[in-house]
């Protein structure tokens, strides 16, 4: 188990809102996006065959007295060690998300490497990214109409469908009711699908 | 005369140098803002989307900007086979509205994804060498270059490398030669590493066209290289030489750089007779 960081701004979030204007000009009519929200996501994974609580309480001190992740005059975050985390991640309240990733290797190493310069951490593993996009929507018969939403503002297909990913460098999962973390984890380990096979 | 326009988005910040750089060639270049009337795109016979931050790069750079009633309006005139150049954020804009590759028109099938090398990530800002694989864009956009030449141009992107997530793609833009200008050693061998292949792309591209070749997508800064002034001092090769014995004089200073054989090439074909010939009154399209 991983212990887990969101990151988001509290201060307006000006490529959400602006995700959020191009976004409702894609749609078609009966179908209402009221808001946009975007974190960042890192997962901090122990070391092969360690366990989170070795380092857990060295990084959460980190987080919250340091200003290494986070900037509190302008971002807001939640760290969850791998015990808080608990075995789902739910959405905020009517909102679904979108989680991408780099088609490549998620690992960041040079992140990995800063944070050990200033904050020495023993079993600490790889640092992850990702990044999640909540969205707020209606179809017209009331429901999220997740599908329909990401189908037009997900993947990128072509200029009248899709935004927030560029497959070719990006791929992306559904977070829609609770989803168990162990997918999270899978999806940010695991190599990303082929195009085709993820299409 | 030829009438190139260079499309100002919001955040670009290239649109005056690469006016300029058009007209030095004898073309005659204007600026046009993004939200102009659907009727003034057709007015022209070529188009240019400059470099800089469209929409401040929010979400990707260029996916905003690819989504502007212009950039359809500019598809639907290269459709015609006017020409489309689209330097370093004008190329993430055109890659990010399907019109490069364009294997299938409208479909996205690559990524300017961020730069990759060892060791290093983030923004890059410095002179690369680029070699030409002559291709459907030649005549369009590198008419003037001989064969080996290798080109000194500066670089300016954090999001620079061309990448397809689809084998196909792949395969196609090489076989049917599509990448024009590849990122190359200075010697004009292959660029195999960090700092002459400087963002990881696929192919060392540096410049992908269009099947037609109409259309190029270019990372490098032309514009930033039109005069020899624009050559840094400390550049190791001919044009270098150049930039040195030319300190003091200023009418050499003011003579073509390196950059600025991709707007000849471009005036070449705009301004040769038949061209010229072809173009019909401004009267009956205004």
């Amino acid at each position: 188990m991983s212990a887990v960081l969101l990151v988001g701004l509290k201060i307006t979030d000006l490529s959400a809102w602006t995700a959020l204007e191009t976004g409702r000009r894609l749609l078609e009519p009966g179908h209402t996006l009221s808001r946009i929200a975007r974190e960042q996501l890192l997962l901090f994974e122990p070391e092969p065959g360690g366990k989170a609580e070795t380092f857990e309480r060295t990084l959460g001190e980190a987080v919250r007295q340091s200003n290494f992740f986070v900037n509190p005059n302008k971002e807001r975050y939640h760290f969850l060690t791998s015990s808080e985390r608990g075995e789902s991640w739910s959405p905020p309240d009517s909102a679904w998300g979108i989680l991408t990733r780099v088609r490549e290797d998620t690992r960041d190493d040079g992140l990995k490497a800063r944070l050990l310069r200033e904050h020495p951490m023993p079993g600490l593993g790889a640092i992850r990214r990702a990044k999640v996009w909540w969205l707020w929507s209606r179809g017209p018969d009331g429901t999220p109409a997740a599908p329909y939403f990401r189908e037009t503002l997900g993947e990128l297909r072509d200029q009248r469908h899709g935004l927030l990913v560029n497959p070719h460098a990006e791929t992306a999962m559904l977070l829609h009711g609770a989803t168990p973390w162990s997918r999270v984890d899978r999806f940010l380990i695991q190599p990303a699908p082929a195009l085709r096979a993820a299409a | 005369m030829a009438r190139v326009a260079v499309v100002q988005i919001p955040g670009v910040n290239c649109e005056y140098e690469t006016a300029r750089a058009l007209e030095v060639v004898g073309l005659t270049a204007r600026i046009v803002r993004w939200n102009e009337p659907a009727s003034v795109w057709s007015e022209f016979d070529a188009y240019v989307i400059p470099g800089g931050f469209a929409f401040q790069d929010r979400i990707r750079a260029g996916a905003v900007a690819a989504k502007l009633p212009a950039v359809d309006r500019i598809a639907a005139e290269a459709e015609r086979g006017k020409p489309v150049l689209g330097i370093c954020n004008g190329a993430q804009v055109l890659v990010e509205a399907g019109l490069v590759p364009g294997l299938h028109p409208g479909r996205v099938e690559m990524a300017l994804a961020p730069n990759r090398a060892p060791r290093r990530e983030g923004y890059l800002c410095r002179w690369s060498w680029l070699g030409v694989t002559p291709g459907p864009g030649s005549s369009w956009y590198a008419r003037n270059v001989r064969p080996g030449q290798v080109i000194p141009m500066p670089i300016a992107h954090g999001e620079g490398r061309f990448l397809t997530a689809d084998p196909e793609v792949q395969e196609r833009i090489e076989i049917e030669k599509m990448v024009l200008y590849r990122f190359v050693a200075p010697s004009g061998g292959r660029a195999v590493r960090y700092p002459f292949d400087p963002n990881g792309a696929t192919l060392q591209a540096a410049g992908i066209t269009n099947r037609a070749g109409n259309i190029l997508a270019f990372m490098p800064h032309p514009e930033r290289a039109t005069w020899l002034r624009q050559v840094p001092l400390e550049l190791k090769n001919a044009w270098g030489e150049s930039r040195r014995a030319a300190v003091g004089n200023w009418e050499a200073l003011e003579g073509p750089g390196p950059g600025r054989i991709l707007f000849q090439s471009l005036a070449s074909n705009l301004l040769s007779p038949s061209a010229e010939g072809a173009r019909p009154g401004r009267e009956a399209r205004s």
